[in-house]
């Protein structure tokens, strides 16, 4: 497949232990949308960081499409000793993009703000727009909505959607959270057994304006996997 | 926008500081001068009552202070010692940072070389002294190589748990940004290891002081050291605390003036 992500693991395994993940192979079209899904410690996130790039030690191969791939972490790893404004400034070299960028995810006046000094919904917004600031056709995300409250889940999750809608990027998602993944994805995959293998990969019913209304949400929620 | 209702920005913080910054620093050098006054009064009273040249009091200290500096070269001495403080400072920062962030970061150099940290760090300080002065003459060179000698393991020590403390986090957050290696070390690398360096810098200051001052004594012609020597054999002890005094007001005005702002200045972004 031409411009977009192709995943073809045989195993991976870390020194010395049993393998964390079996055969897992998918592909995914530029601009779409997958959730993946399954149980905390499956490897969802050993998934994540070999296919940015930051663990290349596993069998098998994964392209990622030409161009940037953006990483958001599940912690939000911004410089604690940089404001938000430098910390995105860093990434894209130019301190007015930064702020505009920032003005996007709704922190145009926090930009100032060292981290320690916001909230974490405020930190999660701020390294979405340090992944947005390197252009990317790819945006890998880590649980991006775990313990935000609701209003700042829901923000987050607009932005999300935002940020998609204007960048084209195709994205993954991780998340231990089924509705979670029903309301900001096109596609689910989903992992299971240990060594962790794909156990299904769905193609979601629902019109990304669909999955805005919550009772869709829960009718294919109940659809999918039971009550 | 509704989110931002949810989480107000904290309004003030940013200005709080700066303000708190002055008083602290005022309300401190006012209890500190009080805290003196005593002292003073003390030493004048003790002075007085004993009445004997082996406890001068503060006045004979100050007129000895002043003969030393009209006919003795005083700021002369005072100035070698500190530049022989800085020279051996500044080297045993440079190297000992250098080694110290070499084993934090390989833990082969650490097994390999870890054992002679341990060694160097309990090689009493008059050793070093006395190997470097009979291995190198009596000279400038060598006499600051011992001082550094006896500094470069402590800073190695801490720097190497700076090392060893850096986030992994951070470092791949720099990688999948694509940071370059100036940016990382700016950035990210050198904020983490601020903290090690004030550690080492004020430890490390505290022994170079007092080591100078031996070196100065056992082999040098000039420097507050060897002044203290000779004015030791002439049995002047207000001669002596004339230095003494100088000595603690120079190292008091480094601290102040130097090491606590910057430390203020690194640690500005902590909640």
């Amino acid at each position: 497949m031409s411009g977009g992500l192709s995943v073809a693991i045989r195993e991976k395994r870390f020194a010395g232990g049993p393998p964390v993940l079996g055969e897992i192979a998918f592909d995914l079209a530029p601009g779409e949308r997958a959730a993946l899904i399954g149980p905390s410690g499956i490897g969802k996130s050993t998934l994540i960081g070999m296919i940015a790039g930051l663990d290349r030690d596993f069998e098998g191969e994964i392209r990622t499409p030409p161009g940037r791939v953006a990483m958001v972490f599940q912690t939000p790893r911004l410089l604690p000793w940089r404001t938000l404004a430098e910390n995105v400034a860093i990434v894209c070299g130019d301190p007015r993009r930064a702020r505009a960028l920032l003005g996007e995810v709704g922190l145009a006046d926090a930009a100032h703000l060292h981290p320690e000094r916001v909230s974490l919904g405020m930190q999660r917004r701020a390294a979405l727009a340090r992944a947005l600031a390197v252009d990317p056709v790819a945006i890998l995300l880590d649980e991006p909505l775990v313990s935000l409250d609701p209003a700042s889940a829901e923000a987050m999750r607009g932005l999300l959607d935002a940020a998609f809608e204007r960048t084209g990027a195709l994205g993954l998602i991780a998340t231990h959270d089924r509705r979670e993944a029903l309301v900001l994805a096109d596609r689910v995959l989903e992992f299971g057994g240990r060594p962790a293998r794909l156990v299904s990969d769905r193609r979601s019913p629902l019109s990304r304006a669909e999955r805005r209304e919550r009772g869709a949400v829960e009718a294919l929620h109940a659809d999918w996997f039971g009550a | 926008m509704a989110a931002d209702a949810a989480e107000p920005v904290a309004s003030g913080p940013e200005t709080r500081p700066a303000r708190r910054r002055g008083g602290v620093l005022g309300a401190r050098l006012g209890w500190t001068g009080l805290s003196l006054l005593g002292f003073g009064l003390v030493w004048a009273t003790l002075a007085a009552l004993i009445g004997s040249d082996e406890l001068p009091g503060p006045v004979a200290v100050w007129e000895a202070l002043l003969v030393q500096i009209r006919t003795d070269g005083y700021l002369g001495h005072l100035g070698a010692t500190l530049a022989r403080v800085a020279a051996a400072f500044g080297l045993a920062m440079v190297l000992g940072s250098a080694l110290g962030l070499a084993l934090g970061r390989s833990a082969a150099l650490d097994r390999a070389f870890g054992g002679w940290l341990t060694l160097f760090l309990n090689l009493p300080a008059l050793v070093t002294i006395i190997l470097c002065y009979v291995w190198f003459g009596l000279t400038e060179a060598a006499a600051l190589a011992a001082v550094a000698v006896n500094k470069i393991p402590n800073v190695a020590a801490t720097l190497r748990e700076g090392a060893r403390a850096l986030s992994r986090d951070l470092d791949e957050m720099a990688e999948v940004h694509r940071l370059s290696r100036l940016d990382r070390l700016r950035h990210v690398v050198l904020p983490q290891l601020a903290p090690f360096f004030a550690v080492a810098a004020r430890n490390g200051l505290a022994l170079v002081w007092k080591i100078v001052l031996v070196v100065e004594l056992l082999g040098r012609p000039n420097g507050v050291g060897f002044q203290l020597h000779s004015y030791f054999q002439l049995f002047d002890v207000a001669t002596i605390l004339a230095y003494a005094f100088g000595f603690i007001l120079v190292v008091q005005a480094i601290e102040l003036l130097i090491l606590e702002p910057w430390e203020r200045r690194a640690t500005r972004w902590r909640r």
